[in-house]
Formats: C-alpha cells, sequence, structure tokens
C-alpha cells in the first residue's frame, strides 16, 4: 500500500480541524424554536407579572439555552423568546397574540399575566391550534368554556375555598368576614367560598366589594372589627392585600384567621410587612423550597439569576410546572401542537409542586391549599398531606 | 354607632383627606397661577415617592430626610420643565385659551415619558418598606404612626404655602398674577422668573406628597394618575387657584369619601367622587369654598 501523500495527510487534518472548529457552529445552526408571548411590563399587571411570570420564561430560555437549546425529539435547537409589553391591556393582549399565532406563525406560545387576558385569548389558542399552559388564569368559566388547548395550572377558586373552610371548620372558626376586588377574580372566589360555607356552621357576618387601586379600606375594616369575626377573607391583588394588611394592623384589627389572596406570598409581603408582622398571616400559597429537591433547585436558580428576588409561593412555582410539561412534552413529540396538545391533556406530568393531570381544562391533581407566614418562610398549611408546616391556629397580634 | 366610631371614621377621612389636599395645592398652584392644567402632576409625585423608596432601601436613609431632598429635586426638575417645555409655549402661543390646550397636550406627553422612564428605571413591580407602621392610641381610636406624621406634614406644608401667598411680597406678586397676568406686568412683575419658579414649587409639593405617601402605601410606576384624578376633583370644590379652597376640598373629599365606604360599599367610592365632582361644576362652578370674584 502506498504511502499516503503529503497532500492527503493535509487534506485530513484541514478536514479534522475544520469539523472540530466548525462542529458546534453547525450544532448552533439549527433553526431556534420561536416562542411567542405578551407580558405586562407597564400597567396595574405589571406587579403580578414581573414576580410571578416573566422571570420564570427568562430563567426558562435561560437554562434550556445553556444546555444547547431545547430539546425538540433528541435536537437541540436553541430557544428564542418573541416577546412584547401588553401595557395591562386586554385589547393588545388580543392583538399580540393574533400576530404571534396567525402571521408571524411561532412555533409556540407561552401565556399573558391574569385572569381576564388569558380569559380574552383562550378562545384564539383554540382557533390557532396552540396549547396555552395558564399559570395565572383562575376561572371557573374558563374551565367550563372547555377549549381543548387550554390549560389552567392553578388551583381554581373551588378546591382553593374548601381548603381554606375545612381548614377553619378543623379549627373552630365560628363567624367570618369578607372583603373581595370586584372583578372576575374576585367575583368568582366570593361565590365559590359562600358555596363552601353553606352547612359549615361558619356564618357570614360582613362581606363588601371593593374596587380595584383602592386607596383606603380602613372604614371597612373599622366595621369588621366591630364585628370581631373570628376570620377575616380578603380576595384581594397585591397592592390590595399589603394596603388591608397594614390597615388592619392600623385599626387593630387583629382576627385568629387572617387570609389574603394574590401578593401574600410574594416577597414583597415580607418585606413590607417584615417577618415578625407578617407572622401567621394565611394566604393563597401552595409550594417553597421544600416541597420538593426540584423546587429548592429552582427557588435557588431563581433567586441568583435576578439578584435575590424570590418567586412567589403560590403562581411561580405553578408557572415553572408549565415550563416542565412544555419541555418534557417538545421532548417527546416535538413541535406538533396538536400531538403536543394530547400529551399535556393525557399525561400525569411529574413536576416541582407535585403531580399535575387535567380534567378537560382543570389540572385536578393538585389540591387546594392554603399558606401561612412563619418565621420569615411562607408555609404551606393546608391539606397536610403537602403541608411544608404545621397551622398556627392564631395569629399573633401585628407587629 | 357610637360618638367614638364616628369621631374615629371622621378622623380617617381627614387623614386621607390631608394627602388629597397637599397634592391638589400644587396642581393648583401651576393651573391656578400660569394655566397649566399638569395632568403628569401625579407622575411627579410618584417620581418623588421612587426616590425616597430608594434612599431608603439602598442607603437606609430616613424617608423624614427624603422628604426636604424630594422638594429641592423636584423644585429643580419643574424649574427644568418649565424652561424646557412650558417657556417656549408661553413664548409661542396667540392667547392664553390657546397656551392652556397645548399645554395639557405637553403635559400629557410628560405623562407618559415620566412614567416610561420610571418602568425603564425601576421595573413595573410593586415596591414598598416598612416606616413607622406602630399603631398610636388617640382616646379610643387608634391610627398608623405614619398616616398621622402623613397628615401632620400635609397640613404643614399646606399651611406654609398659604401663608407664604398671603403675607409676603412674593406671595402678593404671585396673587396679582393670578388676578391679572397683564396688569401684574405692567407692575414691574416679573413673570419669567416667577412662573418657573411657581412651576417648581408646585411640583415641589408633589415630590413631598410622594415621599409622605411612600411611607404608607406600595409604589408602582402607575401610581400617579389616580392622584392627579382626585387632585382634580379637590381644586374643582375648592375653587381654581384658591389654596385656602384644596385645603378644605381635600378634606371635604376624604371624609365624604370614608362616610360613604362605611355605609355603602368601597365599590361606590369613585361613584361617590364623581357625583359630587360633577354637581359642584353644575352647581356651583366656581367652587365651594370661594366667594365669587375672590381667588387665593
Amino acid at each position: 500500500m502506498a504511502q499516503p501523500s503529503k497532500r492527503t495527510l493535509l487534506k485530513g487534518v484541514a478536514a479534522t480541524v475544520g469539523a472540530a472548529a466548525f462542529a458546534p457552529h453547525l450544532l448552533a445552526a439549527q433553526p431556534p424554536v420561536r416562542i411567542g408571548y405578551s407580558m405586562s411590563r407597564t400597567g396595574p399587571w405589571t406587579g403580578g407579572a414581573q414576580v410571578s411570570q416573566e422571570p420564570n420564561y427568562l430563567l426558562w430560555a435561560e437554562q434550556q439555552n445553556a444546555l444547547g437549546g431545547l430539546d425538540v425529539k433528541g435536537v437541540r435547537r436553541p430557544i428564542e423568546l418573541v416577546s412584547s409589553d401588553d401595557r395591562s391591556d386586554t385589547e393588545t393582549v388580543v392583538r399580540t397574540y393574533e400576530k404571534l399565532m396567525g402571521s408571524d406563525k411561532v412555533d409556540l406560545v407561552l401565556p399573558p399575566w391574569g385572569s381576564n387576558a388569558n380569559f380574552a385569548v383562550a378562545p384564539l389558542a383554540n382557533r390557532f391550534g396552540y396549547p396555552f399552559l395558564a399559570p395565572t388564569a383562575l376561572s371557573k368559566r374558563l374551565v367550563e368554556m372547555k377549549l381543548p388547548y387550554f390549560f389552567l395550572l392553578l388551583q381554581q377558586p373551588k378546591p382553593m375555598c374548601d381548603a381554606l373552610v375545612d381548614m377553619l371548620k378543623a379549627n373552630g372558626a365560628k363567624t367570618i368576614a369578607v372583603i373581595y376586588v370586584d372583578d372576575l377574580f374576585g367575583l368568582e372566589n366570593y361565590a365559590a367560598l359562600r358555596v363552601a360555607l353553606q352547612g359549615s356552621g361558619i356564618t357570614m357576618v360582613e362581606d363588601k366589594s371593593y374596587p380595584a387601586g383602592v386607596k383606603d379600606l380602613s372604614p371597612v375594616l373599622r366595621s369588621m372589627k366591630d364585628k370581631n369575626p373570628d376570620v377575616f377573607v380578603g380576595f384581594t391583588y397585591p397592592p390590595d392585600t399589603i394596603l388591608a394588611s397594614k390597615q388592619a394592623k392600623e385599626v387593630g384589627f387583629n382576627p385568629r384567621f387572617f387570609y389574603a389572596s394574590v401578593g401574600t406570598a410574594f416577597q414583597l409581603y415580607r418585606n413590607v410587612m417584615t417577618p415578625a408582622g407578617a407572622e401567621g398571616v394565611l394566604g393563597m400559597g401552595s409550594w417553597n423550597g421544600k416541597t420538593s429537591p426540584g423546587a429548592k433547585a429552582y427557588f435557588d436558580a431563581h433567586t441568583r439569576k435576578f439578584g435575590g428576588k424570590e418567586p412567589d409561593r403560590w403562581a411561580s412555582g405553578a408557572c415553572w410546572a408549565g415550563l416542565e410539561i412544555l419541555t418534557a412534552g417538545v421532548a417527546k413529540v416535538g413541535l406538533d401542537r396538536k400531538a403536543l396538545r394530547d400529551y399535556i391533556a393525557t399525561t400525569r406530568h411529574k413536576t416541582i409542586i407535585g403531580d399535575i393531570q387535567f380534567t378537560g381544562s382543570e389540572n385536578t391533581a393538585t389540591p387546594g391549599t392554603v399558606g401561612q407566614w412563619q418565621n420569615g418562610e411562607f408555609e404551606v398549611v393546608w391539606p397536610s398531606k403537602v403541608a411544608t408546616a404545621k397551622l398556627n391556629p392564631s395569629k399573633p397580634a401585628w407587629k | 354607632m357610637s360618638i367614638s366610631a364616628w369621631l374615629e371614621l371622621i378622623a380617617s377621612g381627614l387623614i386621607t383627606g390631608g394627602i388629597y389636599a397637599l397634592v391638589a395645592l400644587g396642581l393648583n398652584l401651576q393651573y391656578g397661577l400660569m394655566r397649566i392644567l399638569n395632568i403628569a402632576h401625579g407622575e411627579f409625585l410618584m417620581v418623588g415617592a421612587y426616590l425616597t423608596w430608594l434612599f431608603q432601601t439602598s442607603y437606609g436613609l430616613s424617608p423624614l430626610l427624603m422628604v426636604p431632598v424630594s422638594f429641592v429635586v423636584l423644585l429643580v426638575l419643574g424649574v427644568a420643565v418649565h424652561f424646557l417645555c412650558f417657556r417656549r409655549l408661553t413664548a409661542t402661543s396667540p392667547n392664553l385659551d390657546v397656551f392652556e390646550a397645548r399645554g395639557l397636550m405637553v403635559a400629557f406627553g410628560l405623562m407618559f415619558l415620566v412614567q416610561n422612564f420610571a418602568s425603564w428605571m425601576w421595573g413595573g413591580e410593586l415596591r414598598g418598606y416598612d416606616y413607622m407602621t406602630e399603631p398610636v392610641k388617640l382616646g379610643e381610636a387608634q391610627f398608623a404612626a405614619n398616616k398621622l406624621l402623613v397628615f401632620f406634614l400635609a397640613l404643614v406644608f399646606s399651611g406654609a404655602l398659604i401663608v407664604l401667598l398671603r403675607m409676603t411680597l412674593l406671595g402678593k406678586g404671585v396673587r396679582a398674577l393670578m388676578q391679572s397676568p397683564i396688569g401684574a406686568q405692567l407692575m414691574g412683575i416679573d413673570t419669567r422668573r416667577l412662573h418657573p419658579l411657581m412651576f417648581g414649587i408646585g411640583l415641589g409639593l408633589s415630590g413631598i406628597a410622594g415621599a409622605l405617601l411612600s411611607m404608607a402605601y406600595t409604589i408602582t410606576p402607575f401610581m400617579g394618575q389616580p392622584y392627579t384624578v382626585t387632585a382634580l376633583i379637590v381644586i374643582t370644590l375648592g375653587g381654581f387657584g384658591s389654596m385656602g379652597g384644596a385645603l378644605i376640598g381635600g378634606l371635604f373629599l376624604g371624609v365624604i369619601e370614608a362616610l360613604g365606604m362605611h355605609f355603602s360599599n368601597p365599590s361606590l367610592k369613585a361613584l361617590l367622587s364623581y357625583a359630587i365632582f360633577i354637581a359642584v361644576l353644575l352647581l356651583r362652578p366656581e367652587g365651594l369654598f370661594t366667594r365669587k370674584g375672590r381667588k387665593a
């Protein structure tokens, strides 16, 4: 056999060096997976959206891209997020998603923030055939619309209120006073609570609605204080959750159970009320770093990436779980959206907040939960099977 | 309802009203004196609130210390804004009505500019801190210490402004300008110096209001607008250009809202405020607390 000529040798070396040098580029040259969403970066929804939702999308895309991209049936493709500000305006949300799905034809979409915006885009998801895994939508009516492409990750008003009333009953509460924001979220939760209270032996002594953006709740809280109920429940948004808490402290209204809704599970709540001031406050929360090793890893990664900003102990976990489901689904069935929908609808998913399974649009595997601030951490305290700490059934005085 | 419950309710209304009054005074100064309907007034209040929050959380500076700092920063900003926008408008507008309409447009622009600047700078999230939230007992009733402080300071600053306008030569000049701009100019009052200064003081007051509000409420870049609307209602109640009227109007609105919320529902608060607003505009457009033909 003839010796390889100098030229052949050179060719071989050049090819090897070339391949080594260009192989990563060839890998990266896989077309990106384009994922679109609209998010509230300005306007009244921003407070919730920038805590519970968008940070997760950014963290997820960064983590996946660090692994070489999103696993699409075994092929890693970089994630390209296509996003815009919806200015907390439903009309803009709808137009953005129509563009993303109708003319831009992105590969996948991620949902917008809040019950109202999701309510508006849910029918579009169906029309264009894009699966939506919504982490911040709470509405019985969304479930009743039976939209095959729309999935709600968060526990809905009924299981949440049932869990709350179960807990109150088990701890001997007899009277309750309620305030609720007069929009879809507040009204549906209030209705679910009324149903849950039937036959529970707990009497409603006062109920008042208030408009979003309220600046003073003290007249209402003072009259509630006069009626001395065992329980205060507020179906509130973050600014009102903090307002109600601060003003309850101000007027000296300190019932045994003080429950508020969106925002109670935020780091902001602890910052504003101080850990001692938040002690014993109940609220909507379903996980924390103790829930699972995955939850701990997620919590730490989130806090690291956003300079100490913690995810909230309710919807952030559901949002991350939704991204986990999406990742697993795309790895298994690729970007065929019909197949992806079927995968989401029929699989029992393992996530950081526990198993998730959908019955129609609703996540029926995650039970309704109640959270409570204890020593600077928002613990899950009800039901006991998912609890991370024991309930303190008597809130200490406000500090 | 017992007498103490009544007093408590009225006192809580007065506290909220004190804040309304302070916000309204700044706007009233700008509108009453210069016919600049500064729709962005609430946005500058928000800047004052953010400055206070920023220095409190980053450097541990007392929010109380930030009250004068916010005033000075916003005053300087106000003079600059006047120099950049309204001075030119004054020179190019053929008459006061055209100036008012153009000024309104400019103020709208400023509103978006300032709001988006804050959003870009600090993000859209809710912010807040804990400061003097311990309840203080006053007889049977109790109130948060920070609210009492806010109320007290709101009264002090409102009073100071009224004294400034009534007792000093500067105030006399300003009131003369409100009554008759041309007459005042003919008497040698320097509008070119007085206008920017008063616009600046108006913004400075909004800075104070923002600093005070951040002690009691959570803040966002979008917090300003409702305060502008409330301020408009208050100055309509009190009479355009009337400082005493704005003070009484603010307190009055606060009490009415507190009583309304107690006896009906907080959801009806906006309805109540606007009903009063419309009724005053229809029945007594010069304001509830001014004698006809007399201002400030």
